[in-house]
């Protein structure tokens, strides 16, 4: 898949100042190429925030709304689906 | 120069000024400024919530140290009601429906925040101009660039428009703004602070980062701002930092540069001038100085700026016009999709999703990416082994001074390799502060994970020093 699909950017195209940079790192001298032995950023269960399902606030709710490219009656209006 | 919160909070108890008139007096001069360092100024909350102070006081009440102060706000964070357009086209008019932790901490303890404030799009940026609110001018000579990406919160400091603001640093978007303007810029250890309600931008380096004019400011804030959250799981709890337990830094015999910064032809020959100079006045204290080993500047640079891709153009895909944000329609869904975001998204936001997109994609993510992550893991490593031998370790913040307005737009290559000497910190997760002594551009003061109150010390063994 393109750059541009996979960005979800109309003509977009690699860049070359950003290639410069990606050479570098296929250039580099590593000790290993693995990641995994020092990876410790798992977070305990006790420490895990409780599966509750919090209400937003009315005002939230309300500035979500005001948030939405296109309302109408309350709801958001999406842009048209067409299946492909 | 002084604590500033401490003198207007006895200036606040003593009646010599009004919260009122300090709070008014610094809108008016936000409104008036030459520097590009506004966003959106907070009028209407910030009078009310100054009112209510000055009525505290009139009432004999107590007033807490921060309530009252006005302080200014990077725009990439989350404040209930308010404008919060990371300086950018498609959040131009999205306003922040929940508050970010941080932020919350200062109000509850009585802060109030006058100020959302000019940075680059997204944090995408090492100048400030990466904006569409014009380009952040620099404090000392407006012909500058301010620095970036949180180039309107360190001018703002700067300049005495807010007695501190709150940044936001991922790469070095806190200490080389700091750096360029002459004030103090702090990113604590990855975690001290919650994230929650900061846009994301590479989440796994993203710190909330103070700037004020002296330690003892960063201080007090760091201490109201830090903590854990559940809304964010990678924070921790951490001790308060006291003004007692910073006051001597006798602990510290040994302090590390990288000699490989200071070897490169791409520093600017005063700035490593300066920089040495700094060393043997440290020396003449006492200290033992080594020069460490380090990876090469443009190793970090490209390390850092893969990961930071990857991980923006992820944070980033959630913006497509649908539930909030400047849509633009097109005949199909897909269409809109991508016509929203090319119109919307700068040139080098643009760049930045476009490359984190190809390192991530399939028959690349091996050699770049993962590759990538490894060099991270080697560099975390290295800061382990170097802080087994010396306590701190000090290096410039930048290779060059400030560049001037329109230089880095037209040669991205140099603004990404100008971060070379502030990266590194982010990517090991490390506290590091600015302090605006020892070079033209400031020092940056390093210590292990979780040191964060060794590095006020040695700014604080700095001030008296050099």
């Amino acid at each position: 898949m393109t750059v541009d699909i996979l960005s979800s950017i109309k003509g977009a195209q690699p860049s070359e100042t950003v290639n410069t940079l990606f050479e570098v790192i296929k250039n580099a001298n590593t000790s290993s190429n693995s990641f995994n032995d020092q990876h410790h950023n798992a977070v305990f269960l006790d420490e895990l925030r409780d599966d509750v399902v919090l209400d937003s606030s009315p005002i939230e709710k309300q500035l979500i709304i005001e948030n939405f490219p296109k309302e109408k009656n309350g709801f958001l209006v999406v842009s048209k689906v067409i299946e492909e | 120069m002084e604590s500033q919160i401490h003198q207007i909070h006895q200036q606040l108890v003593s009646e010599e000024i009004t919260c009122l008139s300090l709070v008014q007096e610094r809108l008016r001069l936000l409104n008036t400024n030459k520097h590009a360092t506004v966003n959106s100024l907070l009028e209407k909350s910030a009078i009310e919530l100054a009112k209510k102070v000055d009525a505290k006081i009139t009432s004999g009440q107590k007033i807490g140290l921060l309530e009252g102060i006005p302080f200014g706000i990077k725009d990439v964070y989350m404040l209930q009601g308010t404008y919060t357009s990371a300086s950018s086209n498609f959040l131009k008019k999205y306003k922040s429906p929940y508050t970010a932790t941080a932020i919350q901490k200062l109000i509850d303890a009585g802060a109030i925040p006058i100020v959302k404030e000019n940075c680059d799009s997204f944090g995408h940026g090492s100048s400030s101009e990466n904006t569409i609110f014009g380009a952040v001018k620099n404090a000392i000579n407006p012909a500058l660039v301010g620095g970036g990406s949180s180039g309107g919160s360190a001018v703002n400091v700067a300049k005495d428009l807010t007695v501190f603001s709150i940044g936001g640093d991922t790469g070095g978007s806190v200490r080389q703004p700091a750096g360029y303007n002459k004030v103090y810029g702090l990113k604590p250890t990855y975690g001290r602070i919650s994230r929650f309600g900061l846009m994301a931008y590479a989440s796994s380096t993203d710190c909330v980062g103070p700037i004020a004019k002296s330690i003892e400011d960063i201080r007090i804030v760091l201490n109201e701002i830090s903590g854990k959250d559940t809304k964010d799981q990678t924070t921790y709890s951490s001790e308060k930092i006291s003004k007692e337990a910073i006051s001597t830094a006798s602990e510290i015999k040994t302090v590390g540069y990288f000699k490989n910064f200071l070897e490169t032809e791409v520093i600017d020959p005063k700035i490593k001038l300066d920089f040495f100079a700094t060393i043997d006045k440290i020396k003449e204290k006492g200290i033992v100085v080594k020069a460490l080993d380090f990876f090469e500047p443009d190793t970090l640079v490209s390390t850092y700026y893969t990961l930071a891709m990857a991980e923006t153009a992820s944070n980033l895909s959630r913006l497509d016009g649908t539930n909030y944000g400047h849509r633009i329609e097109g005949d199909t869904l897909k269409d809109s999709y991508s016509i929203t975001r090319s119109e919307n998204f700068s040139e080098e936001t643009k760049r930045r999703i476009v490359g984190g997109n190809q390192v991530l994609s399939q028959g690349f993510s091996d050699e770049i990416y993962l590759k990538g992550l490894s060099v991270r893991d080697q560099i975390a490593k290295s800061f382990e082994n170097d802080f087994k031998e010396v306590d701190i370790i000090i290096s410039p913040v930048t290779p060059n001074t400030p560049p001037k307005i329109g230089a880095s737009l037209k040669d991205p290559l140099a603004m990404y390799l100008s971060d070379a000497y502030t990266v590194g910190f982010s990517l090991g997760q490390l506290p590091t502060l600015t302090v605006p002594q020892g070079t033209q551009t400031g020092l940056q003061v390093t210590a292990a994970k979780n040191n964060d109150e060794l590095v006020f010390k040695f700014a604080n063994f700095l001030k008296d020093t050099i």
